[in-house]
């Protein structure tokens, strides 16, 4: 009886895996010039939901027969796979408002996603819009699977009163370069200010260097992004010594090396933390804050230094029925109107190229997110590369057993992942 | 002689107990502090308590419509499971026919394969097989027998004497008679543990009622708990103390049943049963 | 059994064919149809994916999955991370199952004969099983971190690193956290094979003046033996499912990968990374894992073959 068990599983599973397969999906070309309702899904962040339920409102009031019905999928970690399998299952609405550039090759691998450029004037209206820096979002084949849609480039944030307290300065600190950064570290620890001078998260997920190592790599190396022509870049000597900065930092004590369950700088553990402009509004009165550029090596000039961009992007389903309408919702929503009343409500940067002579108004009016529309300019993206969230992890592997816990020499660790990224990223 | 042993039990049970009170405890005084404290002596504040925390989730996800969900989603599973899993795990213990090792096989297969391995298979059958995203039978399905309560079910009707079931069949019971008259009754503590252990399941479960239902007026306290955490982790006055307080709404419910229930767990007196 | 009744000849016939009580069948049916329902093709299919250069499409992509035999499988069992992972868990079900099981059955037996409190006493024990995960990880990590309440009583003795970031420990923090937070319901199941030890057991063994620990020994412990297979086996079985713990408190298997388990291995490759062809020969290769454990669990706990 045992014997007979793999058997008949295997046929029983057999027969049903054939009559699942198949089905089509449409004809693209038809499905272009479709219009009619359409769903998107929007990020349940509480400003940003509140901006796409004024959007969907307006687009509704004026097209009676291409209604659009926004639902709700979480910002955090789940997000990927919530759009994965919906892909899978070819249930997946016909736009995402918050689609991370990282996930962009498996999902246009898997064939889930609508090059923009099949309808016309896509391409253009892109550039037209972002700029040059809409060149990072292309993906290999040369066309655009994504509309960069909003940036929420990082920059250090100190507590004012921590650097007080440690006898910094704190309207004007000296944090340009490495060594000043070191300093003032060192000096927020021995003078027992805060517990940390600054608190990345030293876990392991892929994306956790996108919050320590990578602004800096892009600030160090004048924009490269971290693979490029299906090379790795970090193996390198800007690429060392950005991770021979935060080893000193771990070595020594001034960055912990345990998960903080929490937020160290809102909670006051931390002297300083890397973030985008979205934390304006959260430690708004919490803390007195200010913000500079991340550091370089040499303390590159303000306007020189590049940085992460943490971007969302805008991405169509090849699910999508009703394309045209689909279409004209996505240049709709990225119209400067609608832009500026995201910038409004969240204070994220729209990824336009013209951003703060198109808003004047506002950044007179909030001086504090200035700062991060003149960084706005000069962001740099994950590479738009295959496997792209394997990249990102063998690199996480690599930099957490070298560089957080010292297990092995920053340099073999490096170079052992790179052979590793060269392989992924060039598609194999 | 006999009094002092007793006095060391309690002494160390109340111990352990308090070991295993002190997160939910923690969780509580969590929930309730306006900002946290993760030092050693927050754990034991003496003001600063607020209910803040409940009042945001309270404006921020709709309680009652969630519970319902809930009721409805963990409902379907119960009902599934104790109707048709006590009869499996009947049948497997104390019928012999044809095919109950293979099917005993496939229980415990099922229960080895990791819930990760089949996420996206499950979730493409589940709503392209069979159509049934945003439905409330979609979010029961993957769940809807519990597998592992089939397996405790069958090991305790295994444990039954085989006099009890001899002299029943001898009387001309039939199965299902024997089943309800003399066997549940007897497994009636390890009825109410796998009650417990199969609602805990999908009351806690969140990724998969979320990828089955988009449509928020359908999702379980659990789902709409964990993307009111998920979206205020970085924005509330007090996250850690919102996801606290999210854990506790989420944690009252199968506590009070809990306690509801363990009063039916008593000794069925089996020893009687069998030489009656 | 009992004899066969008379004019069994047509009867033997049939028990033959279908067994001695076909009606198990029809009482059996509906969840063997549900099985075939819901499980046969997600696991066929994934079984099918791990020999072939898969990954997921959308419905009317034309993607090529070649067959490619046990590459899967070869590249799974090669790669450091995967061992390290099946390594780790190994140390965690060293600690975790033998300690779920002694604990379980010692505190079950005392509360069985708790007069007072009994409902606090109960409650109390349970109540770690039914809080969620992301809730009881908090509460931790503010035991264990480096700051925390363990170490400020340890003192000195606090390890260096502490706990969670230390890669002799991270995975026993993990064994010990899974202990307490599932003891509850181990405690619940030996608690209910417990009230079907006949009484008559324990009068006996004290006639023939068998003390507290004697008894413990000689009639609790054979009595409820079944259940202590099936609290070996689920305990097996959840602990080599581990996912959450290493997700959330060691914040994706830190330090290290020293507390990554094959399941979050799986989700970081299948799920996350996309290549869930890969991530199902993992998965088919700790379903095997298990079943032999609980193969030997069979054999030597339950005693049959």
């Amino acid at each position: 009886m045992k014997r007979a068990l793999p058997a008949a599983l295997l046929t029983l599973s057999l027969a049903l895996a054939a009559g699942c397969d198949g089905s089509g999906g449409g004809d693209a070309g038809q499905a272009n010039a479709a219009t009619g309702p359409i769903t998107i899904w929007l990020s349940n962040n509480q400003e940003e939901l509140a901006w796409g339920k004024a959007m969907v409102e307006s687009w509704n009031g004026r097209h009676a027969d291409q209604k659009i019905t926004a639902q709700e999928i979480p910002a955090g970690k789940s997000s990927e796979e919530v759009i994965g399998a919906a892909i899978t299952a070819g249930n997946a609405p016909c736009l995402i408002w918050n689609t991370a550039p990282a996930a962009i090759p498996q999902f246009q691998k898997q064939g889930g996603l609508v090059a923009l450029d099949s309808f016309e004037g896509g391409d253009q209206y892109i550039t037209d819009r972002t700029g040059d820096t809409a060149e990072q979002y292309k993906s290999p084949d040369g066309k655009f699977y994504q509309l960069p849609w909003k940036s929420n480039p990082v920059m250090i944030f100190y507590n004012k009163d921590i650097f007080a307290k440690a006898g910094l300065d704190p309207e004007k600190p000296a944090l340009s370069t490495y060594d000043e950064f070191l300093t003032a570290a060192r000096k927020i620890k021995s003078s027992k200010a805060a517990q940390a001078a600054i608190y990345p998260a030293p876990s392991s997920e892929f994306f956790q260097s996108w919050f320590d190592f990578y602004p800096l790599f892009a600030a160090e190396t004048d924009g490269t992004q971290l693979v490029k022509d299906n090379k790795a870049q970090f193996n390198t000597p800007q690429g060392q010594a950005v991770a021979g900065f935060w080893k000193t930092l771990y070595d020594e004590g001034l960055a912990p090396k345990e998960m903080y369950n929490g937020d160290s700088f809102a909670d006051k553990k931390a002297a300083m933390a890397i973030v985008g402009p979205w934390a304006i509004k959260v430690y708004g009165d919490k803390v007195k804050w200010g913000a500079v550029p991340v550091p370089t090596s040499t303390g590159k000039p303000a306007e020189q230094i590049r940085t992460f961009s943490d971007a969302k992007n805008v991405a169509m389903y090849s699910a999508c029925q009703n394309r045209a309408t689909a279409w004209e919702v996505m240049k709709f929503a990225t119209s400067q109107e609608q832009d500026g009343k995201l910038l409004d409500a969240t204070g994220q940067m729209p990824l336009r190229k013209d951003l703060q002579t198109a808003y004047p108004d506002y950044f007179a009016g909030n001086a504090a997110y200035k700062q991060f529309a003149d960084q706005a300019a000069r962001t740099v993206e994950v590479p738009n590369v295959p496997n792209s969230v394997a990249v990102w992890q063998t690199f996480r592997d690599a930099y957490s057993q070298s560089v957080i816990f010292g297990k092995q020499p920053v340099a073999d660790a490096f170079s052992g992942a790179a052979t590793k990224v060269d392989q992924l990223a060039s598609g194999s | 002689m006999r009094r002092w042993p007793n006095v060391v039990r309690y002494v160390l049970l109340f111990l352990g107990a308090l070991i295993f009170l002190f997160p939910f405890y923690y969780m509580l005084v969590g929930s309730l502090q306006s900002a946290p404290d993760t030092s050693v002596g927050g754990a034991f504040p003496t003001s600063g308590l607020t209910l803040d925390n409940y009042r945001d989730i309270n404006s921020r996800v709709d309680l009652l419509g969630s519970l319902v969900n809930s009721g409805i989603f963990t409902g379907g599973v119960l009902l599934g499971t104790v109707v048709f899993g006590t009869l499996a795990g009947y049948a497997l213990a104390r019928l012999q026919f044809r095919g109950r090792g293979v099917l005993f096989a496939l229980v415990l297969l099922v229960q080895v394969i990791p819930f990760q391995l089949l996420l996206i298979p499950l979730y493409v059958l589940i709503v392209r097989g069979y159509g049934l995203a945003d439905n409330y039978l979609g979010m029961i399905l993957p769940f809807a027998i519990n597998t592992a309560a089939v397996f405790v079910f069958r090991q305790f009707f295994l444990q039954l004497p085989d006099d009890l079931f001899a002299a029943a069949r001898l009387d001309g019971a039939g199965e299902l008679r024997i089943l309800w008259s003399v066997a549940l009754p007897l497994v009636r503590p390890a009825l109410l543990t796998a009650v417990l252990l199969t609602f805990i399941g999908p009351w806690n479960e969140f990724l998969w009622p979320f990828l089955v239902t988009k449509d928020a007026d359908m999702q379980p306290l659990a789902v709409s708990l964990a993307n009111y955490i998920s979206n205020v982790s970085s924005r509330a006055a007090n996250p850690f103390g919102a996801i606290l307080a999210g854990a506790c709404v989420l944690a009252a419910p199968a506590v009070a049943l809990f306690i509801a229930f363990q009063r039916q767990f008593t000794s069925s007196d089996l020893g009687s049963g069998v030489k009656g | 059994m009992t004899a066969a009744p008379a004019g069994g000849a047509q009867r033997n016939r049939v028990a033959a064919v279908l067994g001695r009580h076909p009606v198990g069948m029809i009482l059996a049916a509906p969840y063997a149809v549900y099985l075939a329902v819901i499980f046969a093709y997600p696991f066929g299919f994934s079984v099918w994916m791990s020999f072939h250069d898969y990954f997921f499409a959308a419905p009317g992509a034309i993607v090529d999955h070649p067959f490619v035999g046990l590459d899967n499988y070869r590249a799974a069992l090669t790669d450091p991370a995967v061992r390290q992972a099946f390594k780790n868990i190994v140390i965690f079900l060293v600690i975790n199952v033998p300690l779920t099981t002694a604990l379980a059955l010692v505190l079950a037996v005392a509360l069985n004969r708790v007069v007072h409190a009994r409902t606090f006493l109960r409650v109390a024990f349970y109540v770690p099983y039914v809080t969620a995960s992301v809730a009881v990880v908090g509460v931790w990590l503010f035991l264990f971190n480096s700051g925390g309440l363990v170490n400020s009583v340890l003192g000195p003795l606090a390890p260096d690193p502490s706990w969670l970031v230390n890669e002799g420990l991270a995975m026993p923090v993990i064994a010990f956290f899974v202990t307490w937070k599932q003891l509850g319901f181990f405690i619940l199941l030996y608690l209910a094979a417990l009230q079907n030890v006949p009484k008559e057991l324990y009068e006996s063994a004290s006639v023939d003046g068998a003390n507290g620990w004697n008894k413990f020994w000689s009639v609790t412990v054979p009595a409820v033996r079944p259940a202590t297979a099936l609290v070996v086996i689920l305990a097996l079985i959840t602990g080599a499912n581990l996912f959450t713990e290493p997700y959330l408190l060691t914040g994706g298997g830190g330090p290290n990968g020293a507390s990554a388990s094959p399941v979050l291995i799986m989700y970081q490759r299948g799920i996350q990374q996309g290549e869930p062809d890969f991530a199902a020969a993992l998965g088919v290769i700790l379903v095997i894992g298990v079943l032999i454990l609980a193969y030997l669990n069979r054999r030597f706990i339950e005693g049959r073959d």
